[in-house]
């Protein structure tokens, strides 16, 4: 089994929250061999030469990113996102409660890398023990010398600010998150201007997110090449993979990209005896269900793409036959709704009027004409919405109308008698 | 509904000596100054400091003041209704006084698929309150919660925002049993206001008619026609229900008879109200 | 020429070819070509906000539908704004926002004139799958004295957050809670209060905001409509004042106003009508004897008045007339014409604390808005509110600096400086570029001052004050000349008994003239005052005679605003029987001296031709000065009987205490 430990390797052996544990694992010395050694633009190559791209959902490339900022003199901000709370993700809150130095080293690698000087992260606010360790982690950094002003008698300042949220999975989203750390309501912006040429405080900004940045420090370790000559064509590198649901061992595995769907279920201990695969949902809640007929599909952005899913932010959920999919497509859809910013129509009203219908379904007095009337809407309003959140209604909720219409009818309306 | 109205009533004639000590906001404010300013320096913009100084009044007052709001908008040189705003978007930011034990289970899909239901049941079952509630001795705030990632420890929740993983009904007894008792390991939350029902400031009060949303006056020509009430859903789907009428989009004859069925109701509602003045 | 060309770009909208300047929004490039695309939370001041999300377009080349409202124009972009992809989106958005909105359009207030409304017969389904009860909201909130918001009617667009805070710099309504739980609200326990509440009404794309005056009150479809300026105050904003079955119910912006009110209104100008239909008002000459007002006929006024000038004048008494800064340009010229004709040149118009009117010239209020600098000496946020927006515009989205000198009410919430000196002004002032200086014209030191710090500037200078059409009254000539006595010369030597007949029109110095106590006295020691007037003022009930006056819904003339510009007074009420326009009064007047009176073609002739001539003064002007130069002005006058807030039970709740002034 493909089983690899990159970002992972220590976790669960070694305290890595000790900045001395971490540091006799070789940690920090990509840090401090770019700041002595790299010029921001070999760090910028290195990133694009490897063939990252963004593990926090969209799948953009990390490098090209970068790329997008303008040179006009302005200050830049790197800031890292640890909004996690895709349902079904947990990589990024095991990485930082594990291994808060690994993603501080990724983010000072990508501060310097694009030039910045002020990096922010932004954690979760349900992370409230996950901000502590990262503060005790910037604090320990300090006093070593490696962030702050004239890291390492270089002369180099980079500063970084951890900021937690307060609850809202909207604040994941870029411009959300951009909002609510200028201490805005977390909506998300409108777009254009992208972040790249106004975002944190109107200047341009990259947002990549905790795993993005931490696979930095192994990148610059072992070479660009090295990254990209794992994965598929055009999807590079390792992935956490959230495993849960309906598994024996969910958890995080870390896996060579390209890893059949079948292999991550194995990895994860399979399924429960006696039960039946139904579906997996392999990129968080906001993805489509795939079926058995995809089992044996390589766990990239391209074949799940294909597969009319995608690969998100990793969260790989498994569903067996105990699975009551009116209930999923409740649970789902109500997540959107109470989520929704309420900012733009489709998203506001559209995720509230499916809630209801489907609630209607759960306690078995669906209509026919609500059927057609799921499809039409969530379809529509794909597209319409100003930010994706919106988008992300329909994936999940049209697989599984569509895959299991019985289990739909069977909730409908019961044909009353007269009374 | 009837015991939940009857423990409501219990709880307001409670003891009130809680509510009789007044805070000393301004004791607290002007021990936390120092550290918001040291908030407001770790950005370029002072307004980014707002989150984090909601969180440190939240987390020595129990739950996000008027005073606090107040404070932070003078601070930060924003007008208050901003900082409300803002304040109001977040789900972790208490607009009211919450339990001293902030129980929020999360009800993401795969907790759900792996038992969460039946968890949030017996949680509603023991404590006796429902979601975004607390119970009328102060001691629970419970709330159901989205995603909590931590799905390979499903069912899961937080504490007052300590994590509990692969909750059993005899974890949950014994947590709620040191609770009980204060000697559970994790802190209670401060408290120094007593709770109410609910610390969410409802706006879709399906229920409270009268409702007036905060920031406003007593209203003079309250407009109740087609609003709260406006019950033509209510109405459409109870005549599915009851009267077994097949959905087959708005026909010219449905909305004939649905109009007259209206009518029909509203003449005995009236006749009702009539009965009732 | 060649430069344009390089500026303009070439699309084409529903199969049209439009031309229009780089960076146009789509929605506007469609109305070139007379294209509606609808739009909610989009307003053509507020800017794009990309929320509503029913602005959908096609572009060809683009996979999803965009909006129209937050795209520019881009050189052969080929957009369909009537297709079917854009009429099936379109309609969704449409089918979603009436999920939750209720269908109470017979008894909304907006229902007629209603943006979801005509959308929705124009682009909806007609048709809809919902099933479920809507959700429910608070109704009927009281937001403040002025507005009652249903939420439910809501739509979230915002266009009324985003004017609080782009607009009138207050940002006291805003979005709270999320999702579909959002909510307007202000900050718990704080009214919605200040100088513009009432335009978020009309922004409203609903009827969720409404005003407390207008409530209930008619159908669009019943108003007959009439566009007029606003005389409240001297800013002269283009109003509609929408008349039903004879009764003034409401007025509105006219959005098109972009020379003068930018398209919005002050709560003081929109809502301060109530005072036409006041029961107080007078409707018929009162004659004072023994000590007792007794209703008299006009003919019998006439002739009391003109003999008793008559009789000052053969007993060697003097004549003074007072007023003109809240009549009509005619009727001020009028004034002037008449009384010099009697050989009269005791006349002034300046009754109150404002000494001096505005100059005028290049100072429009265009100018005003892209001046680089602005100084501001009073209570201009009070005084003339709208030509303080235009200020906030500046200020805070065209990079101006904004100074204030002294006490200027309330302290604006965007980045300013506040100086104690005219010469610390010209210090905070930006080192280059016009300085536009906003001036209440009382207290002429402050003038002088003010021209003696900015000497070396190229200035706009802009004066209000309480009196609405001060300027029209200066240029009339409502000014003492030949060695006529000014004001406060005639108040003194009236005191001494040397006055036999005062006229005073539309002003009530015995409350707001600094010198107060001596106008008592002075017109005590008068034997024959007559006052024209609406109500039963301090002035008033000091006269012998009172006549009548109508309202400026009631009349039909001009008025000059501060930047000196004619603005058309159009008639749009019925006055109560028995009142006269001061222009009638004054020509009944006439008739018993058999003074030759202009042709009405004169009149308007003569009226142009003198507001057409720019006011040759400078900023604390020598010949202003008078006795009570340096008495600061004071915005309370405004509501304590100064003009027709005092009248209006429903305005005097908008009342805010501003600062003290000048102190």
């Amino acid at each position: 089994m493909p089983v690899t430990k990159v970002l992972t390797a220590g976790i669960g052996e070694a305290d890595l929250r000790d900045i001395n544990v971490y540091r006799s694992r070789g940690g920090y010395k990509q840090w401090e061999r770019a700041v002595r050694e790299l010029k921001p633009a070999d760090v910028m190559e290195a990133c694009d030469k490897s063939g990252l791209r963004g593990r926090g959902g969209a799948g953009f490339p990390t490098g090209r990113k970068w790329s997008f900022l303008p040179n006009n003199g302005k200050p830049r901000y790197m800031v890292c996102n640890c909004d996690e709370a895709e349902p079904g993700t947990f990589k990024d809150h095991m990485l930082l409660e594990e291994t808060p130095h690994l993603v501080l080293e990724g983010i000072l690698l990508g501060a310097y890398g694009i030039g910045c000087t002020h990096a922010y992260i932004y954690i979760r606010g349900e992370f409230k023990r996950g901000f502590a360790i990262f503060q005790k982690a910037i604090d320990d950094a300090r006093a070593a010398g490696l962030i702050g002003k004239n890291i390492l008698g270089t002369g180099l300042d980079i500063e970084v600010t951890a900021h937690r949220g307060a609850g809202a999975y909207i604040c994941g989203e870029e411009t959300g998150l951009l909002n609510s750390l200028e201490g805005k309501r977390g909506e998300p912006r409108l777009k254009p201007p992208f972040p790249a040429i106004a975002g944190l405080y109107g200047m341009p900004t990259v947002v990549n997110n905790v795993e993005t940045l931490a696979y930095l420090v192994p990148i610059l370790e072992k070479g660009p090449e090295w990254f990209a000559s794992v994965g598929t064509e055009r999807s590079k590198g390792f992935k956490i993979v959230s495993v849960s649901g309906h598994v024996q061992k969910p958890g995080n595995y870390e896996v060579p990209i390209g890893t059949t769907v079948r292999e991550i279920i194995e990895i994860a201990g399979g399924l429960r005896p006696g039960r039946k695969f139904m579906a997996v949902q392999p990129g968080g809640q906001s993805s489509a269900c795939i079926f058995e007929e995809h089992l044996d599909d390589p766990y990239d952005y391209e074949s799940m793409a294909k597969a009319g899913s995608m690969l998100g932010s990793g969260a790989f959920t498994v569903f067996d036959d105990t699975t009551d999919f009116v209930k999923a497509a409740l649970n789902s859809v109500r997540f959107y709704a109470h989520e929704s910013c309420g900012q733009c129509t489709p998203c506001r009203e559209g995720g509230h009027w499916l809630e209801r219908v489907l609630h209607r379904f759960v306690e078995g007095r669906g209509l026919r004409s609500d059927l057609a009337m799921i499809g039409r809407v969530s379809g529509t309003i794909t597209g319409l919405n100003l930010c994706a959140l919106g988008d992300s209604i329909e994936p999940f909720l049209k697989s599984v109308v569509n895959r299991f219409p019985e289990q739909f009818e069977a909730r409908l309306l019961k044909e009353a008698t007269p009374a | 509904m009837a015991l939940r109205q009857a423990q409501g009533d219990t709880g307001a004639q409670g003891d009130t000596g809680a509510q009789g000590d007044a805070f000393d906001f301004a004791g607290l404010a002007a021990t936390l100054r120092p550290q918001c300013e040291a908030l407001v320096a770790q950005y370029e913009h002072s307004r980014s400091a707002l989150l984090p100084i909601m969180h440190l009044f939240q987390d020595h007052q129990g739950y996000v003041s008027q005073d606090a709001m107040r404070f932070a908008a003078e601070l930060l040189d924003l007008s208050p209704a901003i900082v409300e705003s803002t304040v109001s978007f977040y789900t972790l930011f208490f607009q009211k006084p919450v339990g001293k034990y902030m129980l929020q289970v999360c009800r993401g899909l795969m907790c759900e698929i792996n038992g969460a239901d039946a968890t949030m049941e017996y949680f509603r079952e023991k404590l006796g309150i429902g979601h975004l509630e607390t119970t009328d001795d102060g001691l629970f705030s419970y709330e159901e919660v989205e995603c909590l990632a931590a799905c390979d420890k499903a069912p899961c929740m937080q504490v007052n925002l300590e994590f509990l993983y692969n909750l059993t009904p005899a974890m949950i007894d014994e947590m709620l049993d040191l609770m009980r008792k204060g000697s559970y390991h994790i802190a209670p939350l401060a408290q120094t206001a007593k709770p109410e029902r609910t610390w969410k400031v409802r706006q879709d009060a399906q229920v409270s008619t009268g409702a007036k949303s905060p920031g406003t006056l007593n209203a003079t020509e309250p407009n109740n026609a087609g609003g709260v009430g406006d019950a033509s859903g209510v109405i459409m789907l109870d005549r599915f229900v009851t009267k077994d009428i097949a959905f087959t989009g708005r026909s010219r004859e449905r909305l004939v008879r649905d109009a007259r069925a209206v009518a029909e109701i509203v003449e005995e509602e009236g006749a009702n109200n009539h009965a009732g003045h | 020429m060649a430069e344009q060309a390089t500026d303009m770009v070439k699309l084409t909208i529903d199969g049209v070819a439009v031309e229009v300047p780089k960076g146009t929004l789509l929605v506007e490039a469609a109305k070139k070509i007379k294209q509606e695309i609808p739009v909610y939370c989009y307003h053509t001041k507020l800017g794009p906000a990309g929320l509503c999300r029913v602005c959908l377009v096609e572009i060809e080349g683009m996979p999803k539908l965009q909006i129209g409202c937050n795209t520019p124009v881009a050189d052969g972009m080929v957009v369909h704004t009537r297709n079917e992809k854009v009429e099936t989106g379109r309609s969704m958005i449409l089918e979603l926002l009436l999920v939750n909105h209720p269908l109470d359009c017979p008894i909304c207030d907006k229902g007629g004139e209603c943006d979801l409304q005509d959308y929705a017969m124009a682009y909806g389904r007609g048709a809809s799958d919902v099933a479920d009860p809507k959700q429910s909201k608070p109704k009927g909130v009281d937001l403040g004295p002025t507005i009652v918001l249903d939420e439910e009617r809501c739509v979230v667009c915002q266009r009324c957050v985003r004017f609080d805070d782009i607009i009138a710099g207050e940002r006291q309504l805003v979005v709270k809670d999320r999702g579909h739980n959002d909510i307007i609200a202000t900050s718990t326990g704080d009214p919605y209060r200040h100088n513009f509440t009432g335009n978020v009404t009309e922004l409203c794309p609903v009827g969720a905001l409404t005003s407390k005056t207008y409530r209930f009150k008619s159908r669009p479809w019943d108003l007959n409509r009439t566009q007029t300026s606003c005389t409240q105050c001297a800013v002269g904003c283009q109003q509609f004042a929408d008349v039903r079955y004879g009764t003034l119910v409401r007025t509105m912006s006219v959005e098109s106003d972009d020379a003068i009110s930018d398209g919005w209104l002050c709560d003081r100008g929109r809502y301060n009508i109530g005072y036409v239909a006041a029961p107080e008002r007078l409707t018929q000459p009162l004659y004072k004897r023994d000590g007792e007002f007794v209703q008299i006929g006009w003919d019998d006024a006439f002739a009391l008045w003109a003999n008793a000038i008559k009789d000052a004048q053969s007993a060697g008494k003097q004549v003074g007339a007072l007023g003109g800064g809240r009549l009509l340009n005619e009727e001020a010229y009028l004034l002037q014409h008449v009384f010099r004709a009697l050989g009269v040149k005791n006349l002034d118009w300046r009754t109150g604390r404002q000494l001096q009117a505005s100059p005028g010239g290049a100072a429009s209020y265009e100018a005003l808005e892209n001046a680089e600098s602005i100084v501001v000496v009073g209570d201009i946020p009070e005084l003339a509110p709208v030509l303080w927006l235009r200020a906030i515009k500046a200020a805070t989205r065209k990079g101006a600096r904004l100074v204030r000198v002294g006490a200027c009410g309330q302290a604006p919430s965007f980045a300013h400086t506040d100086v104690a000196t005219a010469a610390e002004a010209a210090s905070a002032v930006a080192p280059q570029g016009r300085v536009a200086i906003l001036w209440d014209g009382s207290n002429l030191e402050v003038g002088k001052a003010l021209a003696a710090a900015f000497a070396a500037r190229e200035t706009l200078a802009y004066i209000a004050s309480e009196q609405g059409n001060a300027r029209g009254a200066e240029a009339m000539g409502m000014l003492p000349s030949d060695g006529g006595s000014d004001f406060t010369k005639i108040v003194a030597d009236a005191a001494g008994g040397a006055y036999g007949v005062l006229a005073i029109f539309g002003a009530n110095p015995v409350r707001n003239a600094p010198n107060a106590q001596d106008v008592r006295a002075a017109l005590d020691a008068t034997p024959f005052v007559v006052v024209s007037e609406l109500f039963m003022t301090e002035t008033a009930q000091a006269a012998t005679l009172v006549l009548p006056a109508k309202g400026a819904y009631e009349k039909s003339g001009t008025v000059l605003d501060i930047a000196g510009d004619a603005l058309p007074v159009n008639a749009s009420l019925q006055a109560p029987v028995g009142a006269l326009s001061d222009l009638e009064m004054l020509v009944g007047l006439a008739q018993h001296f058999d003074l030759p009176l202009p042709t009405s073609e004169e009149l308007g002739a003569a009226v142009i031709a003198r507001a057409a001539k720019p006011l040759a003064v400078t900023l604390g002007d020598a010949r202003y000065a008078t006795a009570h130069a340096l008495a600061p002005s004071d915005a309370r006058s405004i509501w304590d009987g100064g003009g027709t807030c005092a009248h209006d039970e429903r305005i005097v709740t908008l009342r805010r205490e501003p600062a003290k002034v000048g102190a």
